[in-house]
């Protein structure tokens, strides 16, 4: 008998693990739904022995087990909730305030330099299908990362007009069966398109009318490699042949993207603040209702591309812009109505 | 009455200080190296309403 992908279960880790190796406990993970229908397939790397000497020929007779790799990607409705999520773990640091049920998470990248963290928060992420006597698939990846999020709003009043795209890294470990029950699917809050403010170098485009799509997040370039290191373990603790697995993931040089594209008319000065290098903030919020929001801020940009083109029949200005250190690079500011986010 | 947080100085030398729950003040703090940490013992630390 077949089965729909649309059974796919996830839960994640909405509480931080204690270190990259000690998985999530139930009550710090929920479960969300999702768009995407792929799955963070773990990879088993191996190799071989077809190279060697004194077999006599060239063919393989002998395959070991190296390392796992794990990656997966999230694609969401952007709302509050996912939202608070990916800016915790995918910018990293944060500060959680309030009180229920408007609890607040600032978050900023960490600075290693003041002596913040070099590794990001980690989770465990839950795949199900069927879970318990019929069971399908039930694993769970632990000791994973954000490696990247993207934001995207447009025009238009549907759902699909804001998303999130979340992908992330796993340090290799993997339990099965995970021993989770998820819990029932968290309810959302939309953050919609209609909701959008956004003021980027001194122009409200929102007031102005002008916003034809915006889209902005950060990647993290999680140095995966660097997690093997003498002593960083193996699938099976002890067992040299189960393929070693990564004790440690350290972002590398993270970056941060903000584009957009508006109309372009009389009065319009995106090419002449491009011409003239003029840098300034990057403020851009979506709302849902007071206790359900995200604030994002760039510190300082300027734009790095402005192109007069065509949309649907009208001229428009595609600009890219450049995020730019000016005593930080980038903060958010999440509400919603749930706890313990990365805590 | 605001609500605060408190917050321990970089590589977690010095006190910890109260700081006001508000973005403004708290994301400078962030991007020098201030990090979450508990109400140290003994201090009066309350929970109120969340303001912003």
């Amino acid at each position: 008998m077949s089965v729909r992908t649309q059974e796919i279960l996830i839960g994640f880790g909405k509480a931080k693990q204690a270190d990259i190796a000690t998985a999530n406990v139930l009550a710090g993970v929920w479960r969300l739904n999702k768009l995407n229908a792929a799955l963070a397939n773990p990879k088993l790397n191996t190799e071989n022995d077809a190279e060697e000497f004194g077999k006599g020929h060239e063919y393989t007779t002998q395959v070991f087990n190296t390392s796992w790799d794990v990656a997966g990607t999230i694609e969401k409705y952007l709302s509050a909730e996912i939202t608070a999520w990916a800016v915790a773990f995918g910018l990293g640091k944060v500060v959680k305030s309030g009180v229920n049920p408007n609890f607040t998470y600032t978050c900023t990248p960490p600075n290693p330099s003041n002596g913040d963290a070099v590794e990001l928060p980690f989770f465990s992420f839950i795949e199900q299908i069927r879970p318990g006597a019929g069971v399908v698939l039930d694993r769970m990846a632990v000791g994973c990362a954000v490696e990247s999020w993207q934001i995207s709003v447009g025009s238009g009043p549907g759902r699909a007009n804001s998303k999130i795209n979340i992908e992330f890294v796993g340090s290799g470990k993997l339990t099965e069966p995970s021993a989770i029950t998820l819990p029932a699917a968290t309810v959302e809050k939309l953050l919609a398109s209609a909701s959008l403010a956004v003021s980027i170098n001194g122009t409200d485009y929102v007031t102005n009318k002008n916003i034809i799509s915006l889209e902005f997040g950060g990647k993290n370039n999680i140095r995966m490699d660097d997690g093997f290191y003498p002593g960083s373990g193996f699938q099976t603790p002890g067992d040299s042949t189960t393929g070693a697995i990564r004790g440690r993931m350290e972002y590398g040089n993270r970056q941060f993207n903000l584009r957009f594209v508006a109309r372009f008319q009389n009065g319009s000065d995106e090419l002449t603040k491009l011409k003239n290098q003029t840098s300034g903030t990057a403020v851009i919020t979506l709302t849902y209702d007071a206790n359900n929001s995200l604030e994002v801020t760039f510190a300082k940009v300027q734009f790095a591309t402005a192109e007069v083109v065509d949309t649907d029949g009208r001229v428009t200005v595609s600009v890219e812009c450049l995020p730019m250190y000016n005593a930080g690079v980038v903060s958010a500011v999440a509400k919603c109505n749930v706890d313990n986010i990365a805590q | 009455m605001r609500e605060t947080v408190w917050l321990t100085p970089p590589f977690g030398l010095g006190e910890p200080k109260k700081v006001e729950a508000m973005p403004e003040l708290i994301v400078p703090l962030m991007n020098a190296g201030w990090s979450q940490c508990d109400p140290p013992a003994g201090s009066d630390e309350e929970v109120t309403e969340h303001v912003r």
